[in-house]
């Protein structure tokens, strides 16, 4: 206790190198606690849009390898890309992996119904098989459709594009909703049961007819351009003919080795950091090497890469506060060793042992750490967010600067996945003390003390009292 | 029994040939007061050094109690049996005279209530009054220095009391009072005080008056009981 108390004593004793000593350390906290505190923040939030964005897979189609083997294959220079398609029963197979928490099923078919007058009906129907010509038969000739069945496709009303106009959504199989246009058109209610046809194609390409019957439970607003996603306009791309239902109703005519319905998965994995153990599965599985296993990883990037850049600037800023601070206090602490060594050699002449001498020294580099540290936490909280907001100004303005240089004739393979048009870069982060930060600077604090310590006791080991007092006399 | 037994102590310092005691073989008994008088160089302070446990013999044996200083904890020693007073003072200079004494208290671990009070009454008694006491050494003179030396050998209550030219810097009247107090301490309190010096004063209250000449002993007297 008497050397806790002659370590008080001693700091108010010698206040010029104190204060000298307390000023680096007081930096390098102040630093530090900035520093931790941009850290832990951005660490928060990059780990929750990780698990937004990096978790949800989906196998896309690398275009740009699918052109090169055509090429390869071509003999005649000129190819004829077709969008390679996932059989439906391999999209189920890989779902059932041990990585994925969960994952969601999307189911598309092409319909007629010759009692229904499809809207645009006059401008003829479509095909959902892309290509067409997939698994030969080289003359067959596609049915045209002139309205879709699609099975867990509600993205548009939690989105607001879309809203029921009456009735409710499908909640059992074999229910459906249809537009408030194709219902006018048709005077369709709800309860009424309708009838629709389609066909599967097999290996041979013969097709296979198959039916559905649908009751409508409910009709819905559509706010979306009728063309929206598509180029060619005819009732089948038409979005006013599209018939929602769920994802059983569709695949309940599926039939294995059949093309015809389409259907698309997303995966969720169980941790982000599955996804190279999951793409090694799904190939495993049987899954086209021309498949690509990804994640939404463009507008992560778009999102989270400015956070990641303030990160990583005040990281290397603390680091280097760190390296310099450490060594001037290394320094500082020899000098003042030297400065005190007749002081040590009164001690050690009176009978203080080296470990009590060091312990000494240790707990007035202590103090001043821990004054320091209270002073600088509240000084770091008063400035994290200034500095963070004008860091992250920096790196927005710099991301920006950065995607317009790219930005210019860009080539995108069909298929792939581009960032959101809606996905902004955070533009705000609400930077806060938590605990572990709290505890970090603890620690970085307890390492500075105890360097200047090490310091101490390296120095204090070698002296010998009557040396020194010989020296002095 | 003696408190202190040397026994054909020799010395020499690191790097160098010449030995700076030889062959010194003496013993010191509680309740008396020692002089060792000799010219500069002759070894004197290295011998108080040795005793003082702050270093240790090359060759031969200190005894304190029966047991050799070299496998005694030198600093348990220091700060519980032996009270030094150094010729160059040797306090904290930038503490006060009585953080002085109250520390060598505490680190000898001395069970006294009161211990900056005692602390006072210590330096009163060597003269030092209390507004002195508040005062940091390195405003005090150098005989205020030399009391507050002494008073700190004394603040743990040693069995030898050691002493390198204790009245070198104190005035007359002083002078009297600190031998004064080194005779009490030896033949009241049965303290064993040892005193380097060049005063024909201070050799005039001893009991045992040790010479040295290049390292060697060479003659004693000895006062009549």
């Amino acid at each position: 206790m008497y050397i806790l108390q002659n370590a008080f004593r001693n700091i108010l004793r010698n206040r010029g190198r104190n204060m000298l000593i307390g000023a680096i350390v007081f930096v390098i906290i102040i630093a530090s606690v900035v520093a931790l505190m941009i850290n832990n923040t951005a660490d928060g939030v990059i780990d929750d849009y990780k698990d937004r964005f990096a978790a949800e897979v989906s196998l896309v189609p690398d275009m740009q390898k699918l052109r090169e083997q055509l090429m390869e294959e071509s003999t005649d220079g000129s190819v004829r890309m077709t969008r390679p398609i996932i059989p439906a029963e391999q999209y189920i197979v890989f779902g059932e992996s041990d990585y994925l928490q969960g994952s969601i099923y999307t189911a598309a078919v092409g319909v007629n119904n010759d009692d229904l007058t499809a809207v645009d009906g006059h401008l003829g129907g479509g095909t959902n098989r892309r290509g067409g010509s997939m698994g030969g038969g080289g003359s067959f000739q596609p049915t045209l459709f002139l309205m879709k069945l699609l099975g867990n496709e509600f993205d548009d009303f939690t989105d607001g594009l879309r809203e029921i106009a009456e009735g409710r959504m499908p909640e059992n199989e074999n229910e459906a909703i249809v537009s408030t246009d194709l219902a006018e058109l048709n005077e369709l209610s709800i309860g009424d049961t309708l009838t629709f046809e389609s066909e599967l194609l097999d290996d041979e390409g013969e097709p296979h007819e198959i039916e559905y019957t649908i009751t409508i439970v409910g009709t819905y607003y559509d706010a979306t351009d009728e063309y929206a996603e598509g180029i060619q306009q005819n009732a089948f791309t038409n979005r006013r003919n599209e018939i929602l239902t769920g994802y059983d109703t569709v695949v309940s005519a599926f039939i294995p080795d059949h093309s015809g319905i389409d259907i698309n998965a997303t995966y969720f994995l169980e941790n982000p950091d599955y996804l190279e153990a999951f793409a090694e599965e799904v190939y495993g599985k049987g899954l086209d090497s021309i498949f690509d296993v990804t994640t939404d990883e463009a507008s992560y990037n778009k999102i989270v890469g400015p956070v990641e850049g303030l990160k990583s600037i005040s990281l290397t800023f603390m680091i280097i506060v760190l390296i310099f601070g450490g060594t001037i206090i290394a320094l500082l602490s020899s000098i003042a060793i030297r400065e005190r060594k007749y002081e040590i050699g009164v001690l050690r002449a009176m009978g203080m042992k080296k470990q009590q001498v060091a312990f000494g020294l240790w707990s007035e580099m202590l103090l001043i750490t821990c004054f320091c540290l209270v002073v600088g936490i509240g000084a770091g909280m008063m400035v994290a967010q200034p500095v963070t907001d004008m860091l992250l100004e920096h790196q927005i303005e710099a991301a920006e600067a950065s995607v317009s240089q790219t930005s210019g004739p860009m080539i995108m393979g069909m298929g792939a996945v581009p960032a959101n048009s809606d996905a902004e870069p955070l533009e705000n982060i609400d930077i806060s003390l938590g605990l572990i930060t709290i505890l970090q600077i603890i620690g970085i604090a307890l390492v500075l003390a105890s360097l200047a310590g090490i310091v101490s006791i390296s120095k204090i080991t070698k002296y010998e009292p009557i040396k020194i007092l010989m020296e002095r006399n | 029994m003696s408190v202190l037994v040397l026994n054909e102590v020799s010395y020499r310092y690191e790097g160098t040939k010449k030995a700076v005691l030889k062959d010194i073989s003496l013993s010191f008994d509680n309740g008396k007061v020692y002089t060792i008088v000799g010219k500069s160089g002759s070894g004197k302070s290295t011998l108080l050094s040795l005793i003082a446990g702050l270093d240790v013999c090359g060759t031969g044996e200190i005894l304190y109690g029966g047991s050799d200083l070299k496998k005694l904890d030198r600093d348990n020693y220091r700060a519980k049996s032996i009270g030094v007073i150094f010729q160059s003072f040797n306090l904290l200079t930038n503490a006060t005279a009585v953080e002085n004494i109250v520390l060598s208290m505490h680190i000898s671990g001395r069970k006294e209530k009161d211990k900056k009070m005692f602390a006072y009454e210590l330096l009163e008694k060597v003269g030092i009054d209390k507004e002195t006491a508040d005062r940091k050494i390195l405003k005090l003179s150098g005989g205020e220095q030399q009391r507050v030396g002494i008073a700190r050998a004394l603040s743990h209550n040693p069995d030898v009391i050691i002493a390198d030219e204790p009245t070198g810097n104190l005035d007359r009247d002083t002078e009297e009072d600190v031998l004064n107090i080194f005779t009490s301490l030896a033949h009241e309190e049965n303290k064993c005080v040892i005193i380097v010096t060049h005063s024909k004063k201070v050799t005039s209250i001893a009991d045992e008056v040790w010479g040295m000449h290049a390292g060697r002993l060479l003659a004693v007297e000895q006062k009549a009981q």
